[in-house]
């Protein structure tokens, strides 16, 4: 009797701290996994699975400045409550998945529809696909083969990407988005760190500005009106507050420190 | 006489349906008007937010009239169907937040 209680002891030691090891650990997302979105505020209720968003396809065709400003997603996913009927009235997904729309000569899928016919069905699967076993159109390995190289995330430098002119996102819609001066990007400034010997920051509004714009980041993530007013912490970043908001999601991940501490330390 | 009256009433009724309201703010009926109203909250939408690009070369002046325009438009937008009001209401609010903060921004300087 005793012996079985010491066995018993021992397992659930062992057990508590196997778990301990590896049940806190946060998973790193997979290179196609990085950015993916689940979105299913409704979906379940009609009977469907929930839409599962890919970034790196979108985000290689438009800016992250046309769908989150232009067409008004919201920048966490669910948060913009996405009904069946706003696509179907043209809005959000339906603003481009239409079944008219043409990007690269290639007609984009329409989303819902009220009644759909059995064929139908299979095209919501296209989008409401979580745990089905769906082929999508776009295989990554293949549409990411010939991008430069990126350490972590999608495993995709984006930004040398569109810098050497192999995307280029589209920053306007016709009939979506309005007309506007070109941007005069702000300077880019360096921020301080705290650690000692940690290179500080220099960001770049210019390389921020071609993806985002201004109001995506102003005021609703940087708040401050004055460089340095907002004090934020590498911990309240990576629980996806301020850079975090881009950068624990779909940007380059926060783990690339080399990307944004780029100062000599002198 | 049937007839003056008639054509009368006819030209009265084609004056009012097209005259239209040039106020949007106006609650007058008129078809054009209608018509007018829905246009105008979106050319004046799509006016005021053009300016975000370039907000930092408006005066503070400016500015505070841009973000009066925003204010004035939320109430036409408010009206819209569910699906409008979502979506303008949003691009709206960043619009409207974005100039606030140049605003503040150059105030602040």
């Amino acid at each position: 009797m005793k012996r079985a209680f010491y066995i018993a002891l021992i397992v659930l030691v062992f057990t508590g701290v196997t778990s301990a090891q590896t049940g806190v650990k946060k998973k790193r997302p997979l290179p196609y996994e990085y950015g993916k979105a689940v979105i299913g505020n409704y979906s379940e209720k009609a009977g469907l699975a929930p839409v599962v968003f890919d970034h790196w396809l979108h985000r290689a065709k438009f800016t992250c400045r046309l769908c989150h400003v232009d067409i008004g997603f919201a920048m966490k996913a669910g948060a913009t409550g996405i009904r069946a009927s706003d696509n179907m009235n043209g809005y959000y997904c339906g603003t481009c998945h239409n079944g008219k729309k043409a990007f690269d000569g290639k007609t984009v899928f329409d989303t819902c529809e009220k009644v759909f016919a059995p064929e139908g069905k299979a095209r919501c699967l296209r989008c409401h696909s979580l745990g089905k076993n769906v082929k999508a159109e776009y295989d990554f390995n293949k549409f990411t083969e010939n991008l430069p190289r990126g350490r972590f995330g999608n495993g995709v430098d984006w930004e040398k990407a569109e810098v050497d002119g192999l995307i280029k996102p589209r920053d306007f819609l016709e009939g979506i988005s309005i007309k506007r001066q070109s941007l005069t990007a702000q300077k880019d400034f360096a921020l301080g760190t705290k650690l000692e010997g940690m290179p500080d920051i220099i960001f770049s509004h210019k390389k921020h500005t071609v993806w985002n714009g201004c109001e995506l980041c102003h005021p609703e993530i940087f708040v401050g009106v004055k460089k340095g007013t907002t004090k934020y912490s590498m911990t309240e970043i990576f629980e996806g507050k301020y850079c975090g908001v881009c950068h624990t999601s779909v940007a380059f991940p926060l783990i690339d420190c080399q990307r944004c501490h780029t100062k000599p330390v002198q | 006489m049937k007839k003056l009256r008639t054509c009368l009433i006819c030209f009265a009724v084609a004056v009012i349906v097209c005259s239209g309201t040039q106020d949007i703010e106006k609650k007058t009926f008129s078809w054009c008007g209608v018509v007018h109203a829905q246009d105008g909250w979106k050319n004046e939408f799509d006016d005021v937010c053009s300016k975000t690009q370039d907000a930092m070369i408006f005066s503070p002046d400016e500015l505070r009239n841009l973000i009066a325009r925003c204010d004035k438009l939320k109430p036409l937008v408010e009206k819209l169907d569910e699906t409008q009001r979502k979506v303008f209401l949003k691009r709206l609010q960043l619009c409207r937040d974005l100039l606030l903060f140049v605003l503040e921004s150059k105030e602040k300087k």
